[in-house]
Parts: structure tokens; sequence; C-alpha cells
């Protein structure tokens, strides 16, 4: 499965190009919710980011309600904040692994995060196995 | 009738034998499809469709259970027709789901909706979900297609319109799968259209089943002539026990109907005549057991001669 997984590395590909465009501009657009803690966890997933898209990131505060409708318009890349899985964004953009979790935390309990716009899958791909790597 | 005639006994023994293995591996496919589904609305409509075909299955043997079922004092011609009955909600239902979830998949595409097939954690490693739903969906196809190919000779010998329209949506399963499979890669090439795409085109198959089940009931319960399996025109056998009943009462007018698996023929306005023949005669080469009844109605024992 591993095997199989690793050999088709450029699949899935983003429809609106969100990581090509992060390569092209060297500049990851970061939505930062404000009061959201920095921490060694998301330092990491983001050098591990910058490193692989040879990018940086470049914050943008924000609450998180401006923020997820700019990801969702496609005016920044990625959000950093607390979102819980059974909020109404759940559904328009993509909430990913909980940061500092082993096991799946309950629904309704905001966790520290990421969110990515829908449907940019390998962008998504990207960011979810920085957080799990 | 309400005998099952020994020739088929074998038969039907095996396929109710299969509608226990189908009700069985497609519980299987179910439940993987479900663990697979994600957000994909292709998935979504494939794994309906899976659930959907459980329900031929389930007729079909509810079915073969009353057929064998004594009259009752309500019901004195006992219960034949009870599969085309089910088979007709069956088709119901088959169209709205078809149509609603058709619906879906083109508000979808109207909407621009980008569908996610994000990570999934398998053994410690992170891979692409849409790589499972593949593997679902091949999954998916395997089981139907094999179990489609075996009942299909034996719905024949059955002359079993359920068991027989089962078999053929399992046969034809493989384009839903395959439609599937299109839609999740297309997805991973960035196509954002091609999850809802495949969704639109599987429901329109469910929903074109759905449409042909609903004709093939109805033509049953609205006392059409028999009809052959696959298609909408008069069984060949019917035809040749027609023209020797024609043959025999050239002053009557011989109508045929179905009644579940059994040709019921009626010969309109000639009185029964001293010597009649027997059932088995009256079906030449063709299988005795298909032709159930004679009956005569002599002529003013009816109003109208109106078909």
């Amino acid at each position: 499965m591993a095997l199989f997984a690793s050999g088709c590395d450029d699949l899935p590909r983003d429809p609106e190009r969100t990581e090509e465009l992060v390569r092209e501009s060297k500049v990851i657009r970061l939505g930062w919710v404000e009061g959201a803690p920095s921490g060694s966890e998301v330092s990491m997933v983001l050098s591990r980011i910058e490193q692989a898209t040879g990018a940086t990131a470049e914050r943008r505060p924000g609450d998180s309600e401006t923020l997820l409708g700019e990801l969702e318009d496609g005016k920044i890349d990625l959000v950093y904040g607390r979102f819980a899985d059974d909020s109404p964004w759940a559904k328009k953009v993509h909430f990913g692994y909980p940061l500092g979790y082993r096991a799946q935390p309950p629904k309704h309990v905001e966790t520290l995060r990421f969110a990515m716009r829908n449907g940019e899958n390998g962008w998504i791909m990207r960011l979810e196995r920085a957080v799990k790597q | 009738m309400n005998v099952l005639p020994p020739e088929i006994a074998d038969d039907m023994r095996r396929a109710r034998r299969l509608e226990w293995w189908t009700l069985g591996g497609m519980a299987s496919v179910i439940a993987v499809m479900y663990f697979a589904m994600g957000s994909s609305q292709a998935m979504k409509t494939a794994f309906i469709e899976d659930l959907l075909s459980l329900v031929p299955a389930m007729t079909f043997l509810i079915a073969a259970r009353f057929e064998r079922r004594p009259p009752t004092r309500e019901y004195r011609f006992g219960f034949v027709r009870v599969n085309s009955l089910a088979f007709l909600a069956s088709a119901v239902v088959l169209t709205v789901l078809g149509s609603l979830l058709l619906f879906d998949g083109v508000s979808a595409l109207a909407k621009g909706e980008h569908p996610t097939i994000g990570p999934i954690e398998l053994f410690g490693q992170v891979i692409w979900l849409g790589w499972v739903m593949i593997a679902a969906l091949a999954y998916s196809v395997i089981i139907p297609v094999v179990l489609g190919r075996l009942k299909l000779p034996i719905a024949r010998r059955l002359r079993d319109k359920v068991l027989h329209t089962d078999a053929d949506m399992q046969k034809a399963d493989w384009q839903t799968g395959l439609a599937g499979i299109v839609g999740v890669l297309g997805v991973g090439l960035g196509f954002w259209w091609a999850d809802a795409a495949a969704a639109a085109v599987i429901s329109f198959s469910i929903l074109h089943d759905g449409l042909r089940n609903i004709r093939i009931a109805a033509a049953e319960l609205l006392d059409s002539v028999p009809r052959e399996l696959d298609s909408a025109a008069m069984a060949a056998e019917a035809s040749r026990l027609q023209q020797r009943l024609e043959a025999m009462f050239p002053g009557g007018e011989v109508r045929l109907r179905e009644s579940g698996r059994y040709i019921l023929a009626n010969v309109y306005g000639v009185h029964p005549p001293e010597d009649l023949p027997t059932l088995a005669s009256l079906m030449g080469d063709d299988p005795p057991w298909r032709l159930a009844q004679l009956s005569f109605t002599p002529p003013n024992c009816a109003r109208s001669n109106e078909a």
C-alpha cells in the first residue's frame, strides 16, 4: 500500500493550483486567527511546508470568520486557528488533523489546526503529511 | 399454480441460494463502500446504488416464499403475483432515488462545488483517500458481476422477471464502478467537476433501471401478454401457444396474460369443447409447466368483447 501510494506522488492535484502558485510566488499566504498560540508543533509543520515548496509563510492576522471566508474564496492559502469538527465552516473548508492529538478529539471540541481550501486536494495532502510526519 | 412445478424446483433452490449469497456479498460491498465514501458525491451515489441492489434480491426471496402459499379464503387465486407488486414498489423507489441523486449531482455541478478527497491514515501511513475509494469501487464491481452472470441463465429458465432484472442490473454494475473510478481519478488529476459528473452518470443509470422496472411490473399488473424477459416483445413461447389455441378454436378470441411466472390462457366467445386438450400438449415443445390455466368464456357470459 505504501509503495503504491509513493509511486503516485503527483496525485492528487489542485484544481485551483494552490501549491503551484505557492511555489511560483514563493509566498504562503497564511491566515493566523488572533489569539491562536504559536508553538513548537505549528512552527515545525510550517517549516516543513516552507522547505518542501521553497516558499515563506506570510502571516495575516484576523478573526476566524474573515479568514475562513478569504480561504474559501482563494485569497489566502492556509488558516491556522482553533476549529471544531462540528463548526458550520466544516463543509465550506477542509479542517486538517488536530495538532497535539494522537486520537480523534470529540467533534465539538475546538482544537488547534490548519484549514485548507475545499477541493485543493494536493495542497491538503501536503499539509496533512507534514502534520503527521 | 400454488405448487411449484417439479421441473423448476432445482432451479428455484439454486436461485434462492444465489440471492442469499447476494445479500451477504452486497452487505460486504456496502460496508467497504461506506468506510471509503468520504465526501465524494460519486461514491455516495454508488453506495446508494449498492444499497438499492439489495431490494430485488429481497423481493425475490419474499416472493418465492409467498408464491407457494395455498390460497386463503380472501385470496382465492393465491399469491403468485406478489412479486409484481413488490417489484413495482421497488421500481418506484429506484426511480425516486435516481431522480433525487441526479438532482444532487447536477446541482453540485451547477454550484461548482470542489469536492475534497483528503488523506486517510492506514497502517501508520498517510495516503490519499482516493486510492482507497478506487480499491473499494473495484471490489464493489466484482461480487455483483459474478453473481449477475450466475443468476442470468437460471432467471431465463425460471421465467422470473424479478430475478432476471436483478441479474441484469448486477451484470451492468461494472459501468457504475468504472464511472466512479473515472470520477475519483478525475478529481485526482485536478478536474473538480469529474466527481459530480460521475455521480450524475451513476444516478442516471439508477433512474433508467427504475423506469424500466416500472414498465415491466406495470405490464403484468395490467394483464399484458406474456413478454420476453429482456424486451417488451411478446414471448416466443406465448406466441406459439396463441397460434395453437387459435387453430383449435377458430371461432374464439385467444387472450393470454401472465401471473408470476405462469401463463394464463382464456378463450373468449366459445363453449368449452367436449374433449379438452391437456395443458402440456398445448405447450408443444416449450416447457409445459409454463401454462397454468386454460379457461373459456362462452358467448353471452361477459358484457363486452372489447379486450
